[in-house]
């Protein structure tokens, strides 16, 4: 692969600091404790230290009426002579974990490689008791041997020992190596900042990475995003050590994992703010109050990217300055239209998962707000985690603490702060990877039945307002959770629209909303977010009755709390029963009806149907569009040269579907269907697509739909 | 690393170096102000004195000498020298002798905020080509208990012309030690305004608002203070209820 004269010049100083920082790996881990029992009473006993990347766990048998334990390192020479001072670098307090009845402390902020002599001793009120016997051990290296290639590679922030955060020129240098030297990556530019700065995105598979976004997402990837504030670089600085693991690691877990799915990681989607150290992009959006709106281009590619690439789980990496937080604040799409199931899998992902393993590896997730968080944590669909719940994403925010705060005591060093908060990240994103290869089945599940539920169009709409996050009784985690945040009644809406409809000049006029006061079409903003639309004769309609429910509305819809336009409401023509045959012109929309014979949409018509039962054959033919949800039909259902959009989802057929000669630019939408009959589609001008949501298929499934 | 490579043209679908992006600030000014004489007359005479002089300065007597405390340290002394990176470490102070200013803040880990506003200002230039600074660097932690995180973001995006004065308000004509600056017991920054200096703890106390913690940092025509405040005129902001959340 052809390397750019650039890139020779900044990678030969990468590889030469990267040789010149790396010495001699020591081979000697962490030695098992010899202390089972206590000499003294109150000592701590079988005291072990397990060593990891970037931190290393130590574990011991609870001391009766401890109320806190303290953790000191020293460092040690190869004959454990200490060479500096003993630190009390930790605080385990019972909150860290699920079960207090093995504790465990994930200790951190050391240089990778140097050698440490532990003790714990638990404390009863501020009483000291003594100290364990010691436990020394070799903390390992950074990640890769050094005489490997690409394994050697090193970011900026690793060869200056953290003193420097690895520059924009630095990541470019080190991903194109990446991505020369591995098969298993490929560096997909999604985008570019304001200011031109690429957006790029590692994706990687096993033994390659599919080649298309399409291929990608039917693998239902995992995706990282690691930096969009750009003051809180933490994250990022894992995710580019975690991408030199995923290219050039033979364990056997990576290569599981990257057999099983694509892991997508977009380093840095803020890389103006990164450059300058500011929490918004060049013009000084904050980008995570921009993920609904899109008016900004970094926030854009990155709702392309999922509209393309499909995850089905994620992380977005931040920094947190509540010093009283754990280690590891997370938290859930909460907006109240989030579908149940997508909120209960990513809660399942944090307090199910996160909360177990950090409990065995000695980190403290917690959800954000923990004590003392204040009004934070709440519903905004503009805030990634929210609009990725609302895309059916199962998801968290993950914070770093900023500080040491109250249980990391030894962190007024800057690069032992830096060390702790990049490789929690790390552990983070990791365990990510662990769910999502562990329960892919139970989230792929969860992911169906909220795109199910959304095409339903069921429910009331929320503008703003969250699903609750239970708190636990303490000693846990969760016993401080972030606020309530109900929806106000001025943020309800109970009797949802079935579409809303713009005018030529609301979704094709010029916006000033964007850097620069030039925005994005509103057409071009909708696609970006991939909703179908159906160009009728006297307007655009956006019908609910598809994947994003939750979210269409919150930018339709005047009532919402940071909207794009006031689309008008369309509410449904026709619900309740009707006898006899139904022919649609114009823009029909039946809501929890019932039709006793024919339907025929005309040419030019539009048919929205959702929660609506048909007994007779529903026929369209050169329809503007066709959208129904969460349908039962008994019938043959056949659609035919439609200009616009084509949906079914969720929908129930008793008879066979014929999808033909469709014009529409969007794919037609097939997905969670259950079909008691043949499915087939021919000549459609792009291939049905079923976003990795199954239909059911009684009868044989042909043409374009074979594989569907 | 100092300078972004110039972009070349790449294929789609490979990981691409930027732009060079567009300077989107204000132009610096090219003419620089006349930088004030600074120090009192007898400050410059002392500085001879001072740098022979182990016993310290009589009228100083409470100040340990600075430069004593910091010939194990690599030439830097204070409080929070330790946390800094030092023996050998990349960013140690003996590594920062040959480096302009504005390339050894950035290997001062502490002061991320403070390289980043000279950086929006384009005063880095300016650095370079004095004769010889001294530059009153806030930490981090000093702009975060002076600025909300939207002010910060506003100055460093939005109002340049005041950060830089802002700025101004911590940069000194001339190259000074801290014991120096005690022994002329007062200094004016470049903003016109004019700081006292006294000896306080085993550093010095400026400006009655500010506590140097990691004090000479010697780099390539100049030296480098670490203070724990922001000087300055500019209102306190950071604890306003509008931090922004993630
Ligand atoms: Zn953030």
């Amino acid at each position: 692969m052809r390397i750019r004269r650039p890139s020779v010049v900044v990678l030969s100083g990468l590889l030469a600091a990267t040789l010149g920082a790396v010495t001699a790996p020591s081979t000697a881990l962490g030695q098992p404790a010899s202390a089972t029992t206590a000499a003294e009473p109150n000592q701590v006993t079988n005291l072990t230290v397990t060593q990891a990347d970037g931190y290393a766990t130590l574990a011991w048998t609870p001391v009766e009426g401890a109320t806190d334990y303290q953790i000191e390192r020293t460092p040690v020479d190869a004959n454990d002579e200490p060479i500096g001072p003993s630190v009390v670098v930790g605080i385990w307090r019972p909150n860290r974990q699920i079960n207090n009845d093995s504790p465990t402390f994930a200790d951190a902020g050391f240089n990778p490689g140097d050698r440490f002599r532990w003790r714990v001793r638990a404390r009863f009120g501020t009483e000291e008791q003594p100290y364990s016997a010691p436990v020394t051990g070799t903390t390992l290296q950074p990640w890769g041997d050094p005489d490997v290639p690409g394994e050697n590679l090193r970011t900026q922030w690793e060869t200056t020992k953290a003193a420097q955060y690895t520059s924009d020129t630095n990541e470019y240098a080190y991903t194109a190596e990446i991505d020369r030297l591995s098969d298993r990556v490929r560096v997909v530019e999604i985008g570019r900042t304001v200011l031109g700065r690429p957006i790029n995105m590692f994706v990687f598979g096993y033994p390659t990475p599919p080649t298309t976004p399409e291929a990608v997402a039917a693998t239902s990837p995992v995706a990282i995003n690691c930096n969009v504030h750009g003051n809180e670089p933490g994250d990022r600085e894992a995710c580019l050590i975690m991408a030199r693991q995923l290219a050039f690691s033979n364990d056997p877990r990576i290569i599981d994992i990257l057999s099983h799915t694509t892991v997508l990681i977009v380093p840095t989607i803020n890389g103006d703010g990164r450059a300058a150290n500011t929490r918004g992009n060049s013009t000084g959006q904050d980008l995570n109050r921009d993920y609904s709106l899109i008016r900004q281009p970094e926030t854009a590619a990155f709702v392309r990217m999922v509209r393309d690439y499909r995850p089905i789980a994620s992380y977005d990496g931040h920094e947190y300055g509540n010093t009283r937080a754990g280690d590891l604040p997370m938290l859930p799409p909460r907006h109240q239209n989030v579908a149940q199931s997508i909120f209960d899998q990513s809660q399942d992902m944090i307090e199910g998962f996160m909360y177990a393993r950090g409990a065995e590896d000695g980190w403290w997730p917690c959800p954000y707000g923990c004590e003392g968080g204040g009004n934070v944590g709440l519903g905004e669909e503009t805030i990634l985690r929210n609009t990725l719940g609302l895309k059916n994403v199962v998801n968290s925010l993950l914070e770093l603490r900023s500080s040491g705060g109250q249980t990391r005591p030894d962190e007024g060093n800057t690069a032992n702060n830096r060390r702790r908060k990049t490789y929690s990240a790390l552990w983070t994103f990791h365990r990510l990877l662990d769910y999502h290869r562990a329960k892919a089945a139970e989230i792929k599940r969860a992911r169906a039945e909220a795109i199910g539920f959304q095409a339903s169009n069921s429910g009331r709409i929320v503008f703003r307002g969250s699903h609750p996050i239970p708190a636990r009784p303490a000693p846990h985690p969760a016993e401080a959770v972030p606020p309530l945040d109900e929806p106000r009644p001025d943020m309800i809406l109970d009797d949802a629209p079935c579409a809303y409809k713009l005018t030529p000049e609301q979704y094709l006029g010029a916006r000033t909303d964007g850097p620069g006061g030039v925005g994005a079409t509103l057409a071009e903003r909708i696609a970006a977010h991939g909703w179908k639309v159906v160009k009728a004769a006297d307007g655009y309609y956006v019908p609910l009755a598809q994947p994003e429910r939750g979210l269409i509305p919150l930018l339709l819809d005047a009532q919402g709390a940071e909207e794009w336009v006031g689309g008008q409401r369309v509410y449904p023509t026709l619900t309740g029963r009707h006898n006899g045959p139904l022919t649609v012109t114009g823009f029909t929309c039946i809501a929890d009806g019932t039709v006793n014979g024919p339907v025929t949409v005309q040419p030019g018509a539009t048919l929205v149907a959702y929660r609506t039962t048909f007994n007779g054959p529903v026929t369209a033919t050169g329809a503007a569009g066709v959208v129904l949800g969460d349908v039962t039909l008994h019938g043959p259902l056949q659609v035919a040269n439609s200009a616009g959009p084509v949906s079914l989802v969720g929908n129930t057929v008793s008879g066979p579907v014929n999808l033909v000669g469709n014009g529409g630019a969007d794919a037609p939408l097939v997905a969670g269907n259950t079909i008691n009959g043949p499915l087939s589609c021919t000549g459609n001008a792009a291939k049905p697509t079923a976003i990795e949501v199954p239909n059911s298929v009684k009868g044989p499934r042909s043409g374009q739909c074979a594989a569907l | 690393m100092s300078e972004p490579h110039r972009a070349a043209a790449v294929p789609t679908g490979r990981p691409r170096r930027p732009h060079r992006p567009t300077p989107v600030g204000p132009h610096r000014p090219r003419v620089r102000r006349p930088l004030r004489l600074t120090l009192l007359a007898a400050t410059v005479a002392l500085a001879a004195v001072a740098a022979g002089c182990s016993g310290g300065d009589p009228d100083a007597p409470d100040t340990p000498d600075p430069a004593a405390a910091a010939t194990a340290t690599g030439g830097v002394s204070g409080p929070l020298c330790a946390s800094l990176p030092t023996g050998t470490d990349p960013g140690n102070p003996e590594s920062l002798a040959g480096e302009p200013v504005d390339v050894a803040v950035r290997w001062i880990p502490v002061l991320t905020t403070f390289d980043a506003a000279v950086r929006a200002t384009g005063l880095a230039a300016e650095l370079r080509g004095a004769q010889g600074v001294t530059v009153l660097a806030p930490t981090d932690d000093a702009f975060a208990r002076k600025f909300s995180a939207s002010n910060l973001d506003e100055l460093l995006i939005h109002d340049r012309d005041t950060l830089r004065q802002l700025l101004r308000a911590h940069l000194v004509d001339g190259s000074y030690s801290l014991a120096e600056l005690v022994a002329a017991g007062s200094v004016t920054t470049m903003d016109g305004t004019r700081l006292t200096v006294a000896p306080a703890e085993s550093t010095a106390r400026i400006g009655d608002v500010a506590q140097a913690v990691c004090a000479d940092y010697r780099v390539a025509g100049g030296r480098i203070h670490l203070i724990d405040a922001v000087l300055g005129n500019l209102p306190t902001t950071a604890g306003r209820d509008d931090d922004p959340a993630h």
